[in-house]
Parts: C-alpha cells; sequence; structure tokens
C-alpha cells in the first residue's frame, strides 16, 4: 500500500525581490516533475542541500503548498483537492526543526491536547491520548511541567507527542535535529525508529545528517527539484562523488571504505556503520 | 592579545530560589592568534561564558584579564572591549535588518564614527574575508541563501576589525555545503590575518579538523582541556558528558580493541584512510 505517490509533481512560483530599486520578480521551479512512491510503514530520508526543494516537497504532503503540476496523493487522498485538506491532514503529521515554533501552549499536557481538541476529539479520548502519546515519545513524566524550561530535544519530542495526539498514519520530520546537541539529536532519533519499529509509522525524514540517513531503507536525493537519486542507503552512499557534487556529505566510513578501494584495498564500497567498517577491516586481515 | 579567565563563576538569579550556578571557578589562558575550539552539551555554561570574555555579562566572581587589564575596571572601556572581541552569536543572520548587503556590513563601523573611505575599506575587506563577492553588496541580505546570510552578519562584525573572533555554533542549521563555505572563511581568517578565533560548537567533525586547542565544558567547568588528539583519546569520559568523538575514531579504537596495532590519535578520514591502509598492505607500500 502505498503511503504517499508522487506523479510528474512540479512547483512553480513567482519571487518578488525587494530591493532599493523596486521590487523585481523571478518564476522559481522549486520541484521539476518529480515521480516517487512511498510505501505504508516505511522509513525514508530525503537528502538535498538548501533550497534544493526538499522542504518543498514536505510542505505538499501536509497540503501547505499544491502542486502546479502533476498530482500528489496522500493515503489515497489527492492534495489539489481543498475538499479533502482535512483528511490529507490527518493522514500525515510534519514536525519541524525549530521546537520553539510549534508549542503553543504552557503546560506540556495542554500542548498535545491542542490537535485533538481542535479536531472535536471527546475529552476522556484527549486524556488517553496525550498519556499515549507522551509515552510514546519518553516524556510522560513531564506533564505538567513548563515547555519553555525543557531542553530542545525534549522539546522536540513534545512537538512529535502533539503531532502523535492527532493519530495520523505517517510523520513528515524536516530536519528535526538540525538545532539539537548530540543529546538531544540521539533521543529524537531513537523516538523516530520506535515510531517506526513498534507503532508501524510511515516516517519521511529530512536531514543533512547522514548518519541519521544512513538508518532509512530508502534514501531519496533531491537536487535543484529534481529528484536525481533513489535507493536503498547501500545503493547511493557508495556514490561518494555525485553526492557531493550535490553538496551533500557521506558518513566518514562510507568515506573512508571509498578511499581505500580507491587505494586497491578490495573493500566493500557500500560500508555504512561502524560495526560494518570494522567487521570489512577484520575480515581482510584475516584474508591477507 | 591574550585572554586570561582567572577564578570566573557566575550565578544567575542569585539569593532566589532560582539561583543556577553557571559557572564555576573557570581557568582559562588563551593566547593571541590561538584557534581554539569550545565544546559542551546544551547547558554546560558554554553561551555564558563567551558573554563574559566580551563583557555582555558581568562576572559574579573572578576576572577577565585582557591583555592584563580587568575589562570590568573600568566600564567606560568596556565598548572599547566590544569592539576588540567581536562576537557572532548563533544565528547571527537574525539580526539583519538593512536593505543592502554593504549597508548592513557598514553598520558597525559607521557608529564606531570612523571617516567614510575607511568604512568603505572595511566594508569591502570584511565582505571579501567571508569569501562573498562585489555582487553581493547591493542585493538584499534576505534574498541570499542561509549560508550567504551567515557570512553576511559574520562580515558585520569583522568590519569592526576585532582581535579577537568568538563565533557561537557558526554552522548550526546550514546545509554541507554552507557549513564547509562558513568553515573555509573562518579558517582562512585565523591563518591569513592571524585572528585569535573561539569556535564553539557541536560538530566534533569540524572541530576536529580545525582547531589547535579544545576546551570540554560540564555543568558549568571545564572538563577537559588539551589539543584535539589528546581530547578525543577520552572517548568513554566524551560520551560520558553527552559528546562523543567523530565517527571514524570509533572504528579506530574498535579495531585497536581487537588487537590490532593502530595509533590512537586519529579522527579525519584523511588520517584514517593512511592508518588502515598501513594495517592493511605493510609498512612497506605504505606511501603518504
Amino acid at each position: 500500500m502505498e503511503m504517499i505517490k508522487a506523479e510528474n509533481l512540479s512547483y512553480e512560483y513567482i519571487k518578488v525581490i525587494e530591493t532599493e530599486k523596486g521590487t523585481k520578480q523571478e518564476k522559481i521551479l522549486a520541484l521539476n516533475h518529480v515521480n516517487l512512491t512511498i510505501e505504508k510503514g516505511s522509513f525514508v530520508a530525503v537528502l538535498g542541500h538548501n533550497g534544493s526543494g526538499k522542504s518543498t516537497f514536505a510542505k505538499h504532503i501536509n497540503a501547505l503548498v499544491r502542486p502546479t503540476e502533476g498530482v500528489l496523493w496522500v493515503n489515497g487522498y489527492d492534495t489539489q483537492k481543498e475538499e479533502l485538506l482535512w483528511d490529507v491532514r490527518q493522514s500525515a503529521g510534519m514536525v519541524f526543526q525549530n521546537p520553539d515554533n510549534q508549542l503553543v501552549a504552557t503546560v506540556v499536557e495542554e500542548d498535545i491536547a491542542f490537535g485533538p481538541e481542535n479536531m472535536g476529539v471527546p475529552s476522556e479520548e484527549i486524556r488517553k491520548r496525550v498519556d499515549e502519546s507522551l509515552s510514546a515519545v519518553g516524556m510522560l513524566e513531564y506533564k505538567e511541567h513548563t515547555p519553555s524550561k525543557l531542553s530542545g530535544g525534549q522539546k522536540q519530542r513534545i512537538a512529535i507527542a502533539g503531532v502523535l495526539a492527532m493519530k495520523p498514519e505517517c510523520i513528515v520530520f524536516d530536519e528535526p535535529t538540525a538545532m539539537l546537541d548530540p543529546v538531544g539529536r540521539k533521543d529524537v532519533m531513537d523516538t523516530i525508529l520506535r515510531l517506526n519499529r513498534e507503532e508501524g509509522m510511515t516516517i519521511v525524514l529530512i536531514t543533512h545528517y547522514m548518519d541519521e540517513a544512513v538508518r532509512a531503507e530508502k534514501v531519496f536525493v533531491i537536487d535543484d527539484g529534481n529528484m536525481v537519486l533513489e535507493g536503498t542507503p547501500k545503493e547511493v552512499f557508495p556514490q561518494v562523488e555525485t553526492l557531493k557534487s550535490y553538496g551533500l556529505d557521506v558518513p566518514q566510513v562510507t568515506e573512508t571504505a571509498y578511499e581505500l578501494k580507491k587505494m586497491g584495498i578490495p573493500i566493500a564500497e557500500d560500508i555504512l556503520t561502524i560495526e560494518e567498517m570494522v567487521g570489512a577491516i577484520c575480515q581482510l586481515k584475516s584474508t591477507i | 592579545m591574550s585572554i586570561k579567565i582567572n577564578h570566573l563563576t557566575h550565578v544567575y538569579n542569585p539569593d532566589t530560589i532560582f539561583e543556577k550556578i553557571a559557572l564555576h571557578d573557570i581557568n582559562i589562558e588563551i593566547e593571541k592568534g590561538e584557534f581554539v575550539g569550545l565544546i559542551g552539551h546544551t547547558g554546560s555554561g558554554k553561551s555564558t561564558l563567551i558573554q563574559h570574555l566580551n563583557g555582555t555579562i558581568s562576572p559574579t566572581a573572578g576576572e577577565i584579564i585582557l591583555d592584563g587589564e580587568n575589562i570590568h575596571k573600568d566600564k567606560a572601556k568596556l565598548k572599547e572591549v566590544r569592539q576588540r572581541i567581536g562576537l557572532a552569536f548563533q544565528y547571527p543572520e537574525h539580526q539583519l535588518f538593512e536593505m543592502t548587503v554593504y549597508k548592513d556590513v557598514a553598520f558597525g563601523p559607521t557608529n564606531m564614527k570612523l571617516s567614510a573611505e575607511e568604512i568603505d575599506k572595511r566594508v569591502k575587506e570584511a565582505l571579501q574575508m567571508v569569501g562573498l563577492s562585489e555582487s553581493v553588496y547591493e542585493k538584499s541580505p534576505f534574498e541570499l541563501s542561509g549560508g550567504q546570510k551567515r557570512r553576511v552578519a559574520i562580515a558585520g562584525v569583522l568590519a569592526m576589525n576585532p582581535e579577537v573572533l568568538i563565533l557561537d555554533e557558526p554552522t548550526a542549521g546550514l546545509d554541507p555545503k554552507g557549513r564547509d563555505e562558513i568553515l573555509y572563511a573562518i579558517q582562512q581568517l585565523h591563518k591569513e590575518r592571524g585572528i585569535t578565533i573561539i569556535l564553539v560548537s557541536h560538530s566534533m567533525e569540524d572541530v576536529a579538523k580545525l582547531v589547535d586547542r579544545l576546551i570540554v565544558m560540564e555543568k558549568g567547568k571545564v572538563a577537559m582541556m588539551g589539543t584535539p588528539k589528546e581530547v578525543f583519546a577520552h572517548v568513554k569520559e566524551l560520551e560520558k558528558i553527552g559528546l562523543a568523538a567523530p565517527q571514524i575514531s570509533y572504528v579506530l579504537t574498535a579495531l585497536r580493541e581487537k588487537g590490532y596495532i593502530l595509533p590512537e590519535d586519529i579522527y579525519t578520514v584523511g588520517e584514517a584512510v593512511k592508518a588502515l591502509y598501513t594495517l592493511l598492505k605493510g609498512e612497506a607500500k605504505y606511501d603518504s
């Protein structure tokens, strides 16, 4: 079953630039005939440099913007259709980069209740959902705390719980760890992985951190509005030079394996983790 | 100039129930022309410390000695201190406000009541130092990319001709390309101008490549201090305080634990490739 399907999806807009000499207009093609399918229950990562169009794509999934050409279906709903707007948004929730911009209430549990309240969920059900969502992100004990007193990683997990309380089938994360320190990043990533593995939630993760992207089942690379690479991390990351030409990083271990291979060492190119690298070196050492 | 931090302690909200010791008896000396990395997780006291260095906040106890003089001895001189020690805050692009890039960078020197000629010279130099060409002078800062905006903001600090430049997470939220541009500009400033740099960062990969010396903060104290090699040799301690060493150093550590003979101080891809090549091929064929 498909959670998200894009067919010839294009998005064009007119950018108005204010200068001292007046305003000028420029046509921008942010997405250029993108085709992709994301299966239900899968975990995919979307990569691309700033301005590549990846956030524009993410906003389409939530119908914050609509295609100027082509079609995007979310959970089978055509995002172009105004009357399906709430079905689309109910299906796919969104978590943004800056947690401070997403929290609305002065008490954590009220913040989580905000979404379901607006959906008209009965209060008994809301109470249940607040507790479930908070325990899903490991923040239940902070129920009565003030969001502003929490750390960045904790705030981001509250933002995730707020989305969970609306019971979406899919969550789109737009650089959720960009503003967090290493501990916060790890907590948020662990939460995302758990939601995917244990709750079967479809995850679309937009990130600049390659160590996060290697954990996805599938990786999409967008460059200047075009979908340029698609495949499993093992298929995509060995293309070190190509990825660098798109302004992206590769994990240090993958780059090291790539360099060793260039020097004539018969090492696998699709090494993505520390464990794989250690295993490969040990194996080579025992065969030499 | 040298900066000497003597027994610096800072307490927020003293004598109230919100009392919090942010810095506790810090002793650090920074030499002229040094490139220092300051790391530590959120809340470890990094930001409080750097705000002391240019007199934005005053110590509860202890002193900051700049070229032999306590910066708080004569409050009238604080303005001069702030000009000699430039501080680029987190997300400095939020502080851009002028209609053009040129005017924004000129704001600082204009306030210093310099001659029009001198202002022009400084603006052009500062923009050149961060790698921005004449073609952006008349552009609105808001039509630039994230990385470019941030470089404009840093140029604004540089135009005051500081002897020390403090950067608080200058690459946060940027994509790999934007990050590399900023780090390259900072490296050039240090190499060519001999400006003392204090870089606050969460990215161990970045600091490993750049700095002469690392200061690790934890709970308002200096937990470790030394060259990157010395500090990254303590992976376990770093992890305990919520930090990590660069990914590749974990591979080398794991291999050493398995009994392979490898150097202990490797934390960049280039060094790892050399060491692993030597391990696999033997010393004779090793060619650097």
